[in-house]
């Protein structure tokens, strides 16, 4: 659990720097099961992005590893890996797995 | 004709200082006698009309004589500076270069290629009908040069007309159309070149202060510099009656500095283009971001908010791409404008724009808000792709004083929430080191 602990906290260091930058009607919580994107989604596909991106670098200070998470991939999925911030950390354990092996 | 009333005006000129060259100084029957030489020495390496010759160089008083000797002499020239080395044997097989005369050590080389011009439709043209040409590279959005083909002479005809005698600076490139423009502009009206060896604030301030130069003609990038050393602070530069800048958009934050520490300088926007060569242009009275053009030469028209010009001054045509007319003579500019009457403001290159979602930005726009923000030195606003959003809008910064990335990037995230739409808020935010221009002094946009 350790590890999930850590990947969960970087996001969550994404989740402070999201709403310091540009909290869009109050900032997002620090919740793994709050619908982020997609119905009744808390962020709008804008507010998605800026939210990955900042994601993307904080995973790259944090583990030194340059992932891309918003990819053809990610959008071909059949469960949304942006639907709650529980599934994105899912999905980018996933990738830094990946990115470990290959 | 064109190159006569040249030669009429050198004549008439002759006492008058022409040129200033480091510690050389050059009237106008020196030059003439300069100009003499080399078409002796052309001559007799056997350099004839038609020759296709590159001449690799920076500004000096043998470049612009060579030039001018090479003009009458109906030569296509291909002019080359040392910044562009690294395209130097693409450019030559593109132009099919015959001579190459290599002006960098002070003596000039002579050496000669195989090449076939004859085989280019363009250039036989120039050719048969003894016209002097002038070949000039663009990078082009595609990212291979094109070889822009020019009738020298079409070229000149515009300075017939021009008498204002002002002490210029020749800062813009040997190489480039503008560069061009400049010292022509000043030699057909009799006027006075100052050719620099340096590009850096401090030369060229002390440059003006020494000749009491009149008339800047530069880029945006370089005022921006030049206001960020403050080195306009150490020298006399009341001297200076008007600037001009091209090439790129001007960020209101630079010019409105500009106007408040040069207040009795005209600072004036001009519109060139490599295949058009430069029209005159006046910029609005009270905003110098809107130009107007000299509707007599320069013919202008509006296709969904993308300038289209028609103008005699135009090239040829390209030698290694289709003709981008249309068949009545009207080319796509490129350039994104807002239209008001008789003026135009450039947005910026159509294929710059950045499309968030449908929603398009311009980088200008977003780097012009940034510029207004304490402790920016330079900033470049690009798009990047993006699967969500189709592309997104990245900001690359360079600062004056050193600022904890993270901060910096929440800090301009939150001012340009307050003045812009949130599509046009960079989502991701570098800080960079050191220069983000090129060594001609123009934005870097590409992404390394």
């Amino acid at each position: 659990m350790k590890e999930k602990d850590r990947l969960v906290r970087t996001i969550f260091r994404a989740v402070d720097e999201y709403n310091r930058g540009l909290s869009e009607g109050g900032p997002l919580e620090k919740s793994l099961d709050k619908v982020l994107f997609g119905k009744s989604g808390r962020l709008d596909s804008l507010g998605l992005v800026n939210f990955i991106v900042l994601i993307e670098e904080k995973i790259e200070e944090e583990y030194g590893m340059a992932i891309v998470i918003a990819d053809e991939k990610a959008m071909s999925q059949k469960r949304s890996p942006f639907k709650t911030i529980g599934r994105l950390a899912e999905y980018v354990s996933q990738l830094l797995e990946e990115n470990k092996n290959g | 004709m064109i190159v006569r009333t040249l030669l009429e005006r050198l004549e008439q000129y002759s006492e008058s200082t022409a040129i200033i060259h480091n510690d050389t100084v050059l009237s106008y029957r020196d030059l003439s006698d300069l100009i003499n030489k080399w078409l002796t020495k052309l001559n007799e390496e056997k350099i004839g009309p038609g020759a296709v010759t590159a001449l690799i160089g920076d500004y000096s008083p043998d470049s612009i004589a060579l030039i001018i000797a090479s003009i009458l002499n109906k030569q296509i020239i291909v002019p080359l500076t040392p910044l562009a080395e690294t395209h130097f044997s693409e450019y030559l097989d593109l132009s099919r270069t015959q001579h190459v005369l290599d002006l960098r050590k002070g003596v000039c080389a002579f050496s000669m290629r195989d090449a076939e011009p004859r085989q280019n439709t363009i250039l036989r043209e120039l050719i048969e009908k003894e016209r002097p040409g002038l070949i000039l590279f663009t990078s082009g959005s595609s990212g291979h040069p094109k070889a822009v083909a020019h009738d020298f002479i079409k070229l000149l005809s515009k300075y017939q007309n021009a008498h204002k005698k002002y002490r210029t600076l020749c800062f813009l490139m040997f190489d480039h159309v503008a560069g061009i423009d400049t010292y022509f502009y000043s030699l057909y009206s009799g006027g006075m070149a100052v050719l620099p060896s340096s590009r850096n604030p401090a030369d060229i301030c002390s440059l003006i202060e020494k000749h009491k130069v009149e008339v800047l003609p530069t880029s945006p990038t370089f005022l921006n510099l030049l206001l960020l050393s403050e080195e306009y602070k150490k020298y006399d530069l009341s001297s200076l009656k008007i600037v001009t800048f091209g090439s790129e958009r001007m960020p209101k934050a630079v010019l409105e500095r500009l106007r408040r520490i040069f207040r009795d300088v005209r600072i004036i926007q001009k519109y060139g283009v490599t295949e058009l060569g430069s029209p005159a242009s006046k910029s609005g009275e009270t905003d110098s971001t809107w130009i107007r053009i000299d509707g007599a030469h320069f013919k202008t028209r509006i296709v969904n908010g993308v300038l289209h010009v028609k103008t005699d001054t135009a090239m040829l045509g390209y030698l290694n791409a289709e003709s981008p007319f249309t068949e009545d003579g009207w080319f796509n500019t490129g350039d994104s404008v807002e239209v008001d009457g008789d003026y135009i403001r450039i947005l910026g290159r159509e294929s710059e724009i950045i499309n968030v979602g449908g929603e398009k930005v311009h980088p200008t726009e977003v780097e012009n808000v940034i510029y207004e923000m304490e402790n920016i030195s330079e900033v470049v606003v690009y798009g990047e792709k993006n699967s969500i959003m189709g592309s997104i809008v990245c900001a690359k910064v360079s600062l004056l004083a050193e600022e904890e990335p993270d901060r910096f990037a929440i800090r301009l995230k939150q001012y340009c929430r307050e003045k812009l739409p949130r599509y046009k808020v960079p989502v991701r935010v570098f800080v960079v080191n050191g220069a983000l221009h090129t060594d001609r002094f123009k934005k870097r946009r590409q992404q390394e």
